[in-house]
Parts: structure tokens; C-alpha cells; sequence
């Protein structure tokens, strides 16, 4: 048997599937809490403020800190990843997925399966909803663009896959929500203008940018298409533990089911196989991710 | 029908919206929120008309920035 035979039997696909596997049967309790959690923190800013309770300016800071760790609960309910197949508890995948995105205004259902094509077809220029956001020139650019709104180009995507009954049935399904994100700030701020300023539209913008540059941008950057290709191993000078380790976002594309928290045990498990399938950087894993920040000055 | 046309008319005209109700509440909070300013009265038209204006001004660019 060749040496190249040897190899492809020893990092074969099963294995690795195996591997992961075991990395994904636990309940992502905790994300549940952040996703809920930061939900009613935001939402109690409210009475706090506006009875005088809570000065508007720790309220703001508040609310962005809110509105930076509400993406991701949804992003692991839009995988299903609460209730992990089984149908008596699907309702949680929805009611965490809907709830954690008040504090960002965006509907689950449009993110959900904008974020399943992404996953289809990552780094495809025609059909990956982030890949104006994942192939920008600089992270100047993507903030401007996520702050102007321009890089949301729900119109191109519903004609590109306006064959797909299930995206286009989505899609409609949020229509009502996105009307009511649209005008809840517009009836809000004639009665409450700073606090809907500093309580929701402004924190709401930190965190999509916040979002953005960390899970769209950095972990795409200069990659290809292909599943080992597709998502990069990288790191900088944040520690790792504030931008919601998306330096370990490889490992999500390829095995979508691993709970977040769980992402740095399965990586240590998973080096052979990624440095042996060349997923961009894995060369520069260090053999303990565990509470590892991976700064890179 | 009806939906589709509201959601016509907020992808056509959205900016403009958002500039003169939600910049003009904001401007008209803040002006008045200024000594100088609190007696002047139609100050809101000012609001108002600067949020519109500005909304306008990203309708037709296609982009606020």
C-alpha cells in the first residue's frame, strides 16, 4: 500500500466525522443563558433608564455589550444545535433564536437561512450572502459597509435562489418581523428619542459591526472555496476570549454541530486530520487551544 | 399585494423615512435640549427638515455614508 493511501486511510473522512461527533452530543447550556440573559438585560435597561435609575450613558454601554453577544445563541440555534435532531425540542432553537435577536433587530428566520446558504456555498461570489462582507479590501471598508447598511443585499439573494421554496418560504415568514424591526425604533423615538438612540439603534449597530468584522471577516479572509479550504486558523492581538474565539471558526464550518464551548477540545482532538487536509493556517494551531487566548502581537 | 407594496415603497423611500422621523426626533430632542435654542419657536421645523434633508440627500446616493 502507498504512503499517500496510508495517509488518506489514516485522516479519512469517517474518522474525522467520528472524532467530531463526540464533540457534539452536549447541551449547549450556556449559550442559552448568554442568548436569554443578554435579552432581558437589554430589555430591563429600559425601565432602569427611563425612571432614572440607570444613568442613559452605562445603560449605552450596557446595551453594546448586550447587543455583541446576542448573534451567536442564534447562530447556534439557527444549527439546530439545542435541540440536536430531536423534535420535542425544536421549539427552543426557535425561541432562543428569535429572543437573543431583539437586542440586533434582524429576523431568525431571514438570518437562518441566509446562514445555511453560507454554509453551502462559502466564498462563492454569486451565491454566499457574507461574501461582501468576507472579501472586502480592509476592515475599514467592512465597517463602513455594515454600518451603511450596503453589504445586506436580501433582494440579490431572493432572486439568485428564488427556485429554493424553502429560502423563499423563510423569507416571507420574516416579513412581518422585519416591518415590525423597522418600525418599533420609528414609533419609539418620537416618545423616548435618546434612549431609543443609545437603548437600541446605536447599540444594535455596534454589535452588527462587532459581528461582522469577527465572524464574517476575519475568519474568510483570503481563503477559497472548498470545504478544508473555505475558513482559515488565525490569530492578533485580541485575545481570543473577546472576540468569541471566532479565531476557531474553521472548525464550525466543517463540523457545524460542535457546540461553540466545545470548539477548542475538538480542535485538539482534530489537528492531525486538519494540518493533513491543509485547512488554511492549521500548520500554526497550538497543541492546546483550551483556555490558550492565541494572542499574536 | 398590500405588503408587497409597503415593502416597495420602504426599499424606494426608506432613507428618506428613517432620515425625517428618526434624525428629526433625535435633532429636535437635542436642539432643544440647548438653552439657546429652547425659546426659538418652529425650532422642530429646523429638526425635522435637517433629518429629511439628510435622508433625501442618502436616498438619492443609494447609501447613508
Amino acid at each position: 500500500m502507498s504512503e499517500s493511501s496510508d495517509q488518506s486511510n489514516q485522516f479519512s473522512f469517517e474518522k474525522e466525522k467520528a472524532i467530531a461527533k463526540s464533540f457534539s452530543t452536549r447541551f449547549q447550556w450556556e449559550m442559552i443563558l448568554i442568548g436569554l440573559g443578554q435579552a432581558a438585560i437589554w430589555l430591563s435597561l429600559w425601565p432602569l433608564v427611563l425612571n432614572g435609575f440607570l444613568d442613559l450613558s452605562i445603560g449605552f454601554v450596557i446595551a453594546s455589550l448586550c447587543a455583541c453577544f446576542a448573534y451567536l445563541p442564534s447562530h447556534e440555534a439557527q444549527h439546530g444545535n439545542y435541540s440536536r435532531g430531536n423534535p420535542k425540542l425544536r421549539w427552543l432553537d426557535g425561541l432562543v433564536g428569535h429572543i437573543t435577536l431583539v437586542t440586533l433587530k434582524f429576523p431568525y428566520h431571514i438570518l437562518r437561512i441566509t446562514h445555511m446558504k453560507h454554509h453551502a456555498y462559502t466564498n462563492d461570489p454569486e451565491k454566499d450572502p457574507d461574501y461582501a462582507n468576507a472579501h472586502n479590501t480592509s476592515v475599514f471598508k467592512v465597517i463602513k459597509n455594515t454600518l451603511d447598511g450596503t453589504t445586506v443585499q436580501y433582494d440579490k439573494y431572493l432572486e439568485v435562489f428564488q427556485n429554493d421554496n424553502a429560502f423563499v418560504n423563510s423569507f416571507h415568514k420574516a416579513i412581518p418581523l422585519a416591518l415590525f424591526y423597522k418600525a418599533a425604533p420609528l414609533v419609539l423615538v418620537v416618545i423616548f428619542p435618546f434612549e431609543t438612540l443609545l437603548l437600541w439603534w446605536l447599540p444594535a449597530k455596534i454589535g452588527t459591526v462587532y459581528t461582522t468584522v469577527f465572524f464574517s471577516y476575519y475568519p474568510h479572509l483570503g481563503t477559497s472555496t472548498g470545504r478544508y479550504q473555505s475558513t482559515r486558523f488565525w490569530s492578533h492581538w485580541m485575545p481570543r476570549f473577546l472576540n468569541h474565539s471566532m479565531q476557531l471558526h474553521f472548525i464550525h464550518h466543517l463540523h457545524p454541530s460542535i457546540g461553540h464551548y466545545d470548539e477548542p477540545k475538538a480542535i485538539e482532538a482534530l489537528k492531525p486530520f486538519l494540518v493533513a487536509k491543509k485547512v488554511p493556517g492549521a500548520d500554526q494551531i497550538p497543541e492546546r487551544i483550551t483556555l490558550n487566548p492565541l494572542i499574536k502581537v | 399585494m398590500v405588503i408587497e407594496k409597503i415593502l416597495n415603497h420602504i426599499s424606494n423611500w426608506g432613507k428618506f423615512w428613517f432620515g425625517l422621523i428618526f434624525l428629526g426626533s433625535i435633532f429636535n430632542a437635542a436642539l432643544e435640549k440647548f438653552n439657546f435654542f429652547s425659546d426659538t419657536p418652529y425650532i422642530w421645523v429646523l429638526a425635522f427638515g435637517s433629518g429629511a434633508l439628510i435622508g433625501l440627500i442618502a436616498k438619492i446616493r443609494g447609501a447613508w455614508l
